[in-house]
């Protein structure tokens, strides 16, 4: 049963056609179960999801720990849980097109980049070049001066004949995100890509990620438990509760980027930080434990 | 005060080593030298120098038997290595990567793994004759069996992220196994591969016993038939020598080609 769904791909555009700026996504009431580790029926991880994206803006996805926001980020256009029907109900649309499996307009950079150790850094960031969708969509030529100009957007352009193992945590996640936007994908998926990052590398992969996105805007979800990385980066900042998890809150920020640590310390937004905190660590235990900071 | 994970200075390492050798030589000198074991059970090192330096050149003849019947047994062991490669890796890789295809041939390879290969050889004998073709078969029985089962758990150890990301990419099922799972099972499958190999040598003999016909295993069956002992100590520190040898050649090979492995 799972066959289907997990090979079902979406593909809105002809090899040669040209992509619109952005796509728009909708997600509507859509819920997922999990069959429970001890086999005794199932488990509602998300319960009834609304949510429109339609401008290239970078929406943050934050909640407690387990509270399914990968599985959500997953629906959103990248390869859906194996084995499990996906999602169990409602409906994803991509441009108006529903979508059941990886979506080719979406790429997702996890955490644990997966850089092939064996290949060069160039030969990481050409990587999708080696499969037949993007060969068919992107002139040889091309390629080259898009992994080029990539590799010199990241920062890496003197790195390029080295080895994942010879660089740091912050340079291998560089050339996951290089490869992911040498594909110009509409739909930019991250799963708490900086995660693993020390908090002065993350600041510098947060401001790399701003010029990037400016100079090739497209839709980015961004899942996050920094509820400052959140307040940094998004125009929109989308708040689960534990699971199973509805959206509680949804802040939309007009501050322009780089935000300043003055903007972050102003009373509105030191409010807004102190209520999402509380949303993630009061609705772990359903609110019968308070935080405080 | 010693600790499993702190590695020996290589001085100290080398000295064990040498010890537990020379340990052995030494009571293989003491049992020789003072007659408590009689030279047709146990031949003295030093008649054992004199049996390998006559094989090695018999100045009578002008040859040199030892030469010979190693080339043979190279040969054998090699032509076998290609084809255990050429046959069983893709069928592990397919194994490995296809869910169905495991299902299918798992029943008729699983099992193998513990079958006494052994005794399947009259039966190759009745069914390939004597000669090459019977040997070289045997020899990739043997292995094989070992191989394939290798490969395949080599494939299923990569993790599934290199699949997800790959597939994420817009890689069909058989691009995200050659573009990422296989690359990643590589250094796996070559352990495989130099595991098969020393299996071979270790089957060599069985399969030159029967219709004694030139290599080291025939080198060995005729001694014992002659009874004499040095010279199936020579046969089998040869092949001990030689599995060493591959076994290291194969060892470097490996980390020469996959030098990212080890991270
Ligand atoms: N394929 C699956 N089968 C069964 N249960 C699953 C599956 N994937 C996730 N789950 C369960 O669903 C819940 C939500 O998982 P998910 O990974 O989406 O959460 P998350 O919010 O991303 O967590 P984290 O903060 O740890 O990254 C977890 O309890 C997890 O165990
Ligand atoms: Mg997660």
């Amino acid at each position: 049963m799972s066959e289907a769904q997990q090979a079902e791909r979406t593909n809105d555009r002809a090899p040669n056609e040209e992509p619109a700026s952005f796509l728009d996504v909708t997600v509507s009431q859509v819920v997922q179960e999990y069959p429970r580790p001890d086999g005794e029926g199932v488990q509602r991880i998300l319960d009834g999801i609304d949510l429109e994206l339609n401008a290239p803006t970078i929406n943050m996805l934050l909640g407690p720990s387990g509270c399914g926001k990968s599985t959500l980020l997953r629906l959103l256009g990248g390869v859906r849980p194996i084995g499990v029907k996906s999602p169990t109900s409602g409906e994803v649309r991509i441009g108006g097109v529903p979508c059941n499996g990886p979506h080719d307009e979406a790429v997702m950079v996890f955490q644990r980049y997966a850089n092939r150790p064996d290949l060069t850094v160039y030969e990481n960031v050409a990587f999708p070049f080696r499969l037949k969708l993007w060969r068919a969509r992107v002139p040889p030529a091309e390629q080259e001066t898009r992994v080029q100009e990539m590799l010199e957007a990241v920062g890496l352009a003197d790195k390029a004949e080295l080895r994942p193992s010879q660089l740091s945590g912050g340079q291998n996640q560089r050339v996951a995100l290089a490869r992911a936007l040498v594909l110009r994908p509409r739909i930019l998926l991250m799963d708490e890509p900086f995660g693993a990052l020390d908090a002065q590398t993350r600041e510098e992969m947060q401001r790399l990620l701003i010029d990037l996105w400016k100079a090739q805007k497209c839709i980015v979800v961004f899942v996050t438990h920094d509820v400052t990385e959140a307040l940094l980066l998004g125009d929109r900042v989308l708040v689960l509760s534990a699971s199973p998890a509805t959206i509680v809150d949804d802040f939309r920020i007009d501050e322009p980027r780089p935000r300043s640590d003055a903007w972050l310390m102003s009373t509105p937004v030191v409010q807004m930080k102190d209520r999402i905190l509380q949303r993630l660590h009061g609705s772990k235990s359903h609110g019968q434990v308070r935080v405080s900071f | 005060m010693w600790n499993p994970y702190d590695p020996l200075p290589a001085r100290q390492r080398r000295a064990y080593g040498f010890a537990s050798v020379a340990l052995v030589l030494g009571v293989w000198t003491v049992l020789t030298a003072g007659s408590l074991v009689p030279p047709s059970k146990l031949p003295s090192i030093v008649q054992c120098g004199a049996a390998f330096a006559r094989l090695a050149w018999d100045p009578e003849r002008g040859e040199s038997l030892l030469l010979q019947a190693t080339t043979w047994s190279l040969l054998r062991v090699f032509v076998a290595s290609v084809l255990v490669v050429a046959i069983g890796v893709p069928m592990g890789i397919l194994m490995g990567a296809e869910p169905r295809i495991n299902a299918f041939l798992s029943p008729l390879v699983d099992p193998l793994r513990s079958a006494p290969v052994v005794a399947i050889l009259p039966i190759l004998v009745m069914w390939l004759g004597i000669g090459e073709t019977m040997k070289i078969v045997f020899l990739f029985i043997g292995a094989v069996v070992f191989l394939v089962p290798m490969v395949r758990d080599a494939m299923q150890a990569v993790s599934q992220q290199h699949w997800i990301a790959a597939r994420d990419l817009g890689a069909t099922p058989w691009e995200a196994v050659r573009h990422a799972v296989y690359p990643m099972a590589k250094p796996r499958i070559m352990d495989a591969i130099i595991v098969a190999v020393s299996v071979m040598w270790t089957y060599i003999t069985v399969a030159e016993y029967v219709n004694a016909d030139r290599g080291l295993g025939q080198l060995i069956s005729i001694a014992r038939r002659q009874s004499a002992m040095d010279k199936v100590f020579v046969g089998i520190g040869v092949i001990i020598a030689l599995a060493l040898v591959t076994y290291s050649l194969m060892r470097a090979l490996k980390r020469a080609l996959y030098p990212w492995e080890s991270e």
